[in-house]
């Protein structure tokens, strides 16, 4: 069966010269010798090149490269038990709740754990913030940061861990990469620049979008075309993810649908959006405590989805 | 006997047909020659009429079925996946469509023994997961390695890597790894939806002719090596404001058999494991048959006692 030449990454002026000269299908363009010098010609061959087909690892690699990976704690104990030790890396998480229940407080704490020195069983690395609502908090961000060194500078016992005290200080916590983004348009091209940006700079594990619904919810009339947006940038953001071992945390807001005689709350953006994320945690107000459930995880047996206190950080 | 005229089929354009007939002044063939090539031309390009009992003897000879491995499911598709057959799973988010997958990929690995190639395109493939439902069905480590290593994963995240692979996978018969690879017995997709939706919708109709073509990959691949083929998909509401299956008609005639599957009564604060599967395309149960399962069945423990496993 032959694969059709408009198949294939091409844009479309190159597909209607190569139509216009009778190549229809990948088999005609096989037997072509080199000699043909031009970028587009060369271009095209490189696509039909058979060493480019897509690899496949079995479940067994696939195990042993996920456990190397550390997940990111979360400092919350009945969370990070929850969730197996923490949020997994190199996948997308979506948190939703109410306004007020601690959505950018989590988002904070996260940024600073992922910096936490290999030595004391966290990660190292940095963390990208982007922030589309201005509800980043300086101030609470330096407190969550000072309270990690203490917690850290407390545990230490030998000289490894000493060496790396030293240079695990609130200064170099607070020296994340931070980005605003004040519109859809410039959120759409960050997450588009996301994949030059990682490979400038390596040490970023974790990215945090907060929120992805704000942009997205002022001004938009289109609603097929917003779905499209999303997921294509939900589609780009899970590919990144899985590439290159990095988390994407991304936070959304709540909205009421009315179901005949009364309403309820649930996640923003529509129901097409469920699908993006691999792992979704509602954060709910239930009898006044703050509760979160993992509504949608792929990882997780059923049978711990369960409802977890969230204590206030100090 | 017809004269060759131009566009008497596609490709046949005047040029050619001038070409033709200048090259047969020149080549002094004769009728008889041309007729023989002709009848020869028509014998390769044709296709056979096959006999009712020969396609069934075919059929019997070539058909496996292989079970879910969670036996409501079983119920409602006829005892499993038929080889030869693509069945869609469609759901809303968290109703368990990757679980069912991962169900189905360990059952096959483990306990019949073949391969299964597992294309993820959301990223939510977790080998861990994987792991722990193998620990639930068998207790050996031997068997778990090698169950783990007749899963064979793809990571694709744009409808042209998936053309690829589907084209690759034909091309080299369905083996992935030469060293040591089972017969592979299933090619499961999570989810399909999630490549060619973002494609769909726009005034241009390269997202329409890219899923018809995965399509058409996607048939001849489990026609010509009996496989059975499993995607996800994700669902859309009708005007109406019923759930239906995304991706729209053209779609719906792919699989040869469809189940929708409904996520856990929201209404309470406490979230369960409970779904429901129905059936809304199949060609050997009524449609609309129903049935309840339980997600937790892929982590019961062993010494469950056999009364509570009548629940699941």
């Amino acid at each position: 069966m032959q694969r059709p030449v408009w198949s294939l990454p091409l844009s479309s002026a190159v597909i209607s010269k190569l139509n216009r000269r009778g190549y229809q299908c990948t088999a005609d363009i096989e037997h072509l010798t080199t000699g043909v010098k031009e970028e587009e010609a060369s271009e095209v061959l490189d696509l039909v090149d058979h060493q480019r087909y897509p690899v496949s690892i079995t479940a067994l690699e696939l195990l042993q490269r996920e456990a190397e990976l550390k997940p990111i704690v979360t400092f919350c104990s009945e969370l990070d038990r929850a969730l197996g030790g923490g949020i997994p890396l190199g996948k997308t998480i979506e948190l939703c709740g109410v306004p007020g229940i601690g959505k950018t407080q989590l988002c904070l704490q996260l940024a600073v754990d992922v910096q936490i020195p290999e030595c004391f069983g966290g990660l190292g690395a940095q963390c990208l913030f982007i922030d589309t609502e201005g509800t980043f908090f300086l101030e609470r961000l330096r407190e969550m940061a000072a309270a990690v060194v203490r917690h850290c500078s407390l545990l230490t016992e030998d000289q490894e861990q000493q060496d790396a005290m030293r240079t695990f200080t609130v200064e170099k916590i607070l020296s994340n990469l931070f980005v605003r983004c004040d519109d859809s348009m410039e959120l759409l091209s960050q997450i588009s620049d996301l994949p030059a940006f990682l490979s400038d700079h390596p040490e970023v594990r974790l990215i945090i979008i907060d929120s992805i619904a704000f942009p997205f919810r002022l001004h938009f009339e289109d609603l097929p075309l917003r779905t499209r947006l999303l997921l294509g940038a939900a589609h780009q953001l899970a590919a990144l993810a899985t590439t290159r071992n990095t988390t994407v945390v991304m936070t959304n807001q709540m909205t009421t649908r009315v179901q005949g005689e009364g309403s309820r709350l649930i996640p923003a953006l529509g129901e097409n959006w469920g699908h993006a994320a691999n792992i979704r945690l509602l954060l709910q107000w239930i009898d006044c405590k703050r509760m979160a459930t993992i509504i949608k995880s792929s990882i997780f047996s059923v049978s711990i989805i369960l409802s977890v206190l969230l204590p206030v950080h100090t | 006997m017809v004269v060759l005229r131009a566009h008497m089929c596609p490709g046949l354009e005047l040029q050619l047909v001038r070409d033709l007939r200048e090259c047969v002044c020149n080549a002094y063939l004769c009728v008889k020659a041309l007729l023989a090539i002709r009848r020869v031309l028509l014998a390769q390009h044709t296709a056979f009429p096959v006999s009712g009992a020969d396609l069934y003897e075919d059929l019997l000879s070539s058909t496996a079925i292989l079970s879910t491995g969670h036996p409501r499911l079983d119920e409602l598709l006829d005892s499993g996946l038929y080889t030869g057959e693509l069945t869609e799973l469609s759901g809303g988010p968290g109703t368990g469509k990757t679980q069912v997958c991962f169900g189905v990929a360990v059952h096959i690995a483990l306990h019949l023994k073949q391969g299964v190639i597992f294309i993820d395109t959301t990223g939510g493939i977790t080998a861990t997961r994987l792991h722990q439902m193998l620990q639930t069905e068998s207790s050996s480590l031997e068997e778990q390695i090698a169950a783990l290593q007749r899963i064979h994963v793809f990571q694709l995240f744009d409808v042209f890597s998936l053309l690829d692979c589907l084209c690759s996978l034909r091309r080299s018969g369905l083996q992935p790894v030469a060293v040591g690879g089972a017969c592979v017995r299933a090619v499961i997709i999570d989810s399909v939806s999630a490549v060619i939706s973002p494609l769909l919708g726009t005034r241009h109709t390269e997202g329409m002719s890219l899923m018809m073509q995965v399509a058409a990959l996607l048939k001849a691949l489990v026609k010509d090596f009996s496989v059975a083929a499993l995607v996800t998909n994700h669902v859309t509401r009708s005007v109406g404001g019923a759930v239906r299956p995304a991706l729209g008609v053209s779609w719906s005639h792919l699989p040869r058999t469809r189940l929708l599957l409904e996520g856990p009564d929201r209404s309470t604060h406490s979230f369960s494991s409970l779904r429901s599967a129905t059936l809304i395309k199949s060609s050997r149960q009524p449609c609309h048959m129903r049935v309840e399962f339980d997600l937790s069945w892929w982590s019961r423990s062993k010494e469950v006692p056999s009364a509570k496993r009548k629940h699941s």
